[in-house]
């Protein structure tokens, strides 16, 4: 599955960023959000707009276009 | 003694910086980087700060964050303050480390604990401080100012203790290897060589460049090669060295943390959710922020700043002549003086401090805006829109505040990663109608178009919007190609904007307008008005005569073709560099009016609609006015770019008007 396929309000695990550009991934990884970290989809704005989503307690906008590059499976 | 504050952005570096200093002591430039960092000298004496920029790291994503990196590599400094902010701990130690494997003396600033502690976070800051090389800990609220003075307490007894990096071991592979490279660099000369080792296996290019003065560069690829290939070899979910770098960091932190964290509870942002429902709603965000817009306009200009601005005015042109007249008359002064002072200087730099009401109120709502939180969910409303058009949802907030002022906005663009986004929202923000050629337009459309006022002046308005996002498109995909687009954009929580800050950035945003007024508008008030008072025939001379009319009619012929071939029109739009506003007071001289009505009579003989609207485009795009360009040069730092943005804007500009005029005539307008 990809983060970008999830609703508003699920909680996901991400499993794996290698398709993201270097630059945002780096961007991402400084932010806390790498490959296992736990994350939380906040919002999703309408007309393939950005993901906003909650990791470690920060809120965090990203593409959605990035957001179909990043794997991601249920948090347990 | 020097001491370099250091942080994650969005930390509260800058407020720390103003409690400690007091004062912004001057704008410092280092070598190679253009990027600002300021400088001040704490309050109590014992030395300077130096603001780096916000950093997640000292391996460098842009060249805007290469500046702190590039500050340790070859800067003199006894101390760092590193500031962290206890509610986001974990992230923000990860540079906490780094700096400490560099090896200076360390005080730590542990912002917003309010914050933390309502989070639910306890911090043992005395165990901390025991993990963290015995740096000093101490607990602040920068905002409000809370132990900031305990904290600089510890500068002047810190800077003496003599401390050795700190220590991590990267395991036995990558260890060997930084061994081998720090062999290498026996002979020379340099500081914190196991630091400088440790980043250049991370892929701090800055380090690498450094290196690679003393080591080949070949030798140093292989290096790199040979030992990633090592390290990742016989592990699972490791794919480079520095993923390898960062999870051995992050195991000590999170060891560090397990001794020193406490949590109490967890807690939900129940607020921030609230409002972000509301905000970025599917329906309601664009006309939400379109009424915020519309509300910050209504109070600079109509509500608070223009009627303060009104009198202002009033003062100027009514007792503050009066006094000067009156002194002038009793000191004897020629009358040659008197004209300087009154109808150049007073006309000129007081025509520009009027305004200084409305953009100071226009600021102080914008750092209101900025403060509150609620700029970074304009850019995330926004960046769909201008992801289209090769810039991203950042890009917006610089377009929208020049439609106050060009030059905030230019200035709001430092808020772009991508430097080539950041560029290019720079060099097209002036195409934003400000409110200095309002002020024309009103003339125009009050003498041309009675009937049809706010439609014209609508008009011109989208047009610049329009014209914006159509170059935007065309240099996007031409001149500034970009490589990886990028919008990453953290979202703070909301919180209500402390009046001290309010005003603090307020004045920092709007005091470059009251120095320029003072400074070259006040010189080029003068100039102008001597050439429209001097002429070959001598001084007072016939205006038809003076050195004014023949600088405009010798370009006058260039506008023929646009419908306002006359010197008048060309003395007008050369003044209106100096700044858009000028034009209307130029014209009043020019066509020795004493009253709008007048003046609005006499340049019916001089215009037809057509070529008054044709003037208005024209005037719209043309070029930015002369403060735009300081601040354009200043913030692109490159001469070439500042030319581009002026000659793209007269190339653009004299197309239109000549389209619309044609065009016009072509279907029968006057």
């Amino acid at each position: 599955m990809v983060l970008s396929e999830m609703k508003q309000g699920s909680i996901v695990k991400i499993l794996n960023t290698d398709r993201v550009s270097e630059i945002v991934r780096r961007r991402l990884i400084d932010l806390g959000m790498m490959e296992g970290a736990t994350i939380r989809i906040k919002r999703i704005l309408p007309f393939g707009g950005p993901f906003a989503v909650e990791i470690c307690g920060q809120w965090i906008g990203i593409r959605r276009c990035e957001a179909k590059s990043i794997e991601v499976e249920w948090a347990s | 003694m020097n001491i370099a504050l250091a942080g994650n952005p969005n930390t509260g570096k800058t407020s720390l910086f103003n409690i400690l200093t007091g004062s912004y002591e001057y704008v410092g430039n280092w070598t190679g980087v253009t990027v600002e960092k300021k400088v001040g000298v704490l309050k109590n004496k014992v030395g300077r700060l130096i603001d780096l920029p916000g950093i997640y790291s000292l391996n460098p994503l842009s060249r805007d964050e290469g500046v702190a990196t590039q500050f340790l590599l070859s800067e003199d400094f006894s101390l760092i303050l590193n500031i962290v902010d206890a509610a986001q701990i974990e992230r923000n130690l990860y540079l906490t480390i780094q700096l400490l494997e560099y090896g200076r003396p360390m005080v730590i600033g542990l912002n917003m604990i309010d914050v933390a502690k309502s989070r639910g976070f306890q911090i043992d800051a005395k165990n901390l401080s025991k993990r963290l090389l015995g740096s000093p800990i101490v607990p602040i609220v920068a905002r409000t100012g809370k132990g900031c003075d305990q904290l600089a307490a510890n500068f002047q007894a810190m800077k003496e203790r003599k401390v050795e990096p700190l220590f991590i071991d990267y395991g036995p592979e990558l260890e060997q290897a930084v061994g081998t490279l720090i062999e290498r660099l026996n002979h020379v000369e340099l500081p914190s060589k196991r630091w400088m080792a440790l980043q250049f296996f991370e892929g701090n290019s800055l380090v690498r460049e450094l290196l690679q003065k003393h080591i080949a560069s070949s030798e140093l690829t292989a290096l790199f090669e040979q030992t990633e290939q090592q390290v990742i070899s016989g592990k699972t979910g490791i794919k480079n060295l520095q993923q390898h770098i960062r999870s051995v960091r992050g195991d000590v932190i999170r060891a560090i943390l397990s001794d020193c964290l406490t949590r109490t509870k967890e807690v939900e942002y129940t607020f921030s959710e609230t409002v972000d429902q509301i905000v970025t709603n599917k329906y309601l965000g664009i006309p939400i922020f379109l009424l915020f817009m519309f509300l910050i306009f209504k109070f600079t200009f109509d509500w608070v700043g223009t009627p303060l601005s009104d009198l202002l005015d009033a003062f100027f042109s009514g007792p503050l002549t009066e006094w000067l007249t009156q002194a002038l008359v009793a000191v004897g002064a020629s009358d040659f003086i008197q004209a300087v002072l009154l109808n150049g200087i007073v006309a000129g730099v007081g025509g520009v401090l009027v305004f200084v009401p409305q953009i100071f109120m226009l600021f102080f709502l914008i750092s209101f805006i900025e403060d509150s939180g609620y700029m970074a969910r304009v850019a995330m409303v926004m960046d769909k829109l201008m992801e289209m058009i090769g810039l991203n949802g950042k890009a917006f907030i610089p377009m929208i505040i020049g439609f106050g002022c060009n030059v905030p906005g230019v200035m709001a663009a430092r808020t772009i990663e991508q430097p080539k986004e950041r560029l290019l929202t720079i060099i097209l923000t002036p195409l934003m109608s400000c409110s200095a050629r309002l002020s024309v337009y009103s003339l125009f459309v009050g003498a041309f178009f009675t009937q049809h006022q706010a439609l014209i002046v609508l008009s011109l308005y989208l047009l610049g919007i329009v014209v914006a996002l159509g170059l935007a498109k065309i240099f996007s995909s031409t001149l500034l190609k970009q490589s990886s687009s990028m919008f990453v954009v953290e979202l703070p929580p909301y919180r209500f904007p402390q009046w001290r800050t309010l005003m603090r950035s307020t004045w920092e945003k709007g005091k470059g307008f009251i120095r320029k007024a003072g400074t070259f508008i006040f010189g080029g008030s003068v100039v102008i008005w001597f050439l429209s008072y001097a002429g070959p025939g001598g001084l007072n001379v016939d205006m038809n005569n003076s050195y004014l009319a023949m600088i405009g009619g010798l370009i006058a012929p260039l506008f023929a073709p646009l419908g306002f071939g006359t010197w008048q029109a060309g003395a007008a739009l050369l003044t209106g560099f100096l700044a858009k506003e000028v034009v209307v007071s130029t014209m009043n001289i020019i066509y020795v009016a004493p009253d709008l009505a007048t003046l609005q009579g006499t340049m019916a003989n001089f215009y037809s609609p057509l070529s008054a609207y044709s003037f208005m485009v024209f005037l719209l795009l043309y070029v930015p006015c002369l403060a735009t360009v300081a601040v354009i040069k200043k913030e692109t730092a490159s001469a070439r770019w500042t030319w581009f943005s002026i000659g793209y804007a007269l190339m653009i500009a004299y197309l239109i008007a000549l389209m619309i005029y044609w065009g016009g005539k072509f279907l029968g307008f006057q």
